[in-house]
């Protein structure tokens, strides 16, 4: 009986692609609601870094830069899993929940990218 | 310019490291740590599971019940604290005096330029050991700081050190998810 439930279960794990493929393709499978907060996570992360170097390259000064973050930031990842994956947001807790998932982290990251390329490329050490 | 805040986000990265090794080298390989986050998650999974089950039900068995494991649950989380605890003073002490050494390194030099005004209370920590009232400017523990928050975190992560979502979710013992995270 054990033997049989264990085939069962790898069976339909072996059915499931890897989280990355599941990740970029529509519509996906997840079973494990944990991997699916992971991948908001680190995207999160990668959204961060890159509006920050493009912050930067492109020299946005003022809280208008921190406020357009936070609307990227949440509106990617709100169309990601509402659009995207079309995953029902009350099994994660709600909308909240996943906005809110990594994002200080994101912030943060996104500030460390922001300040580093904004005054390597727009201040010399002896200008400031 | 480029040089003082790569070096920071490298100073950063380094401590995150030693920090994380040194928990590991005093906490995360213990037994009884172990031992006692295995069973935290399993409790905190096993209540998550019973309250999505029993959420509205105003069956008093069932609340019992679901007292009764919150109430171990707490314990468990408490007894990790206290493991953490130790080391984590330890390793705080440490980077006290990291902090103070590259502080004093660092003081009074302006590390980068911030393409924003700060709010007036956080100025105190952007503008901290700094001449003049420039506050655009920005100092090293500021820069750090935001820093450590990013890359501590990450690598907490990668490394599976972090604290588990359901884990967090039913509430950590006596000081939160990640005690001393900005040390």
């Amino acid at each position: 009986m054990n033997n049989k439930t264990n085939t069962t279960e790898k069976n339909s794990e072996k059915q499931l692609p890897s989280v990355w493929t599941r990740a970029y393709t529509a519509n996906s499978e997840w079973p494990d609601k944990d991997e699916f907060l992971d991948v908001i996570y680190w995207t999160r992360q990668v959204i961060g870094i890159v509006l920050g170097i493009c912050w930067g390259l492109i020299s946005i000064k003022g809280f208008i830069g921190l406020m357009l973050f936070v609307l990227a930031n949440a509106g990617i990842i709100y169309y990601y899993f509402t659009n995207f994956q079309n995953i029902d947001e009350e099994d994660y807790g709600g909308v909240w929940e996943l906005c809110k998932e990594g994002f200080m982290t994101s912030f943060a990251g996104f500030l460390v990218t922001w300040i580093i390329i904004y005054s390597g490329l727009h201040f010399e050490s002896g200008s400031v | 310019m480029w040089a003082d805040t790569l070096l920071i986000v490298f100073i950063s990265i380094c401590t995150a490291l030693l920090g994380e090794g040194l928990t590991w080298l005093m906490v995360y390989r213990t037994e009884k740590y172990q031992k006692l986050k295995a069973e935290v998650e399993r409790q905190s999974k096993r209540l998550e599971k019973r309250k999505e089950a029993h959420g509205d039900s105003l069956d008093k068995q069932h609340k019992k019940k679901i007292e009764r494991e919150e109430e171990r649950l707490k314990n468990n989380n408490r007894d990790l604290s206290f493991v953490k605890m130790k080391s984590m003073f330890a390793i705080g002490f440490a980077f006290t005096a990291l902090l103070s050494m590259f502080n004093s390194i660092f003081d009074g030099r302006v590390v980068a330029r911030l393409p924003f005004l700060p709010l007036p209370w956080i100025q105190g920590l952007s503008h901290r050991n700094l001449p003049g009232e420039d506050y655009y400017e920005c100092s090293f523990i500021f820069l750090y700081i935001l820093c450590t928050m990013s890359i501590r975190q990450n690598i907490q992560k990668l490394l599976g050190f972090a604290p588990s979502r359901a884990a967090s979710k039913q509430g950590n013992g006596l000081f939160g998810p990640n005690p001393g995270q900005f040390k």
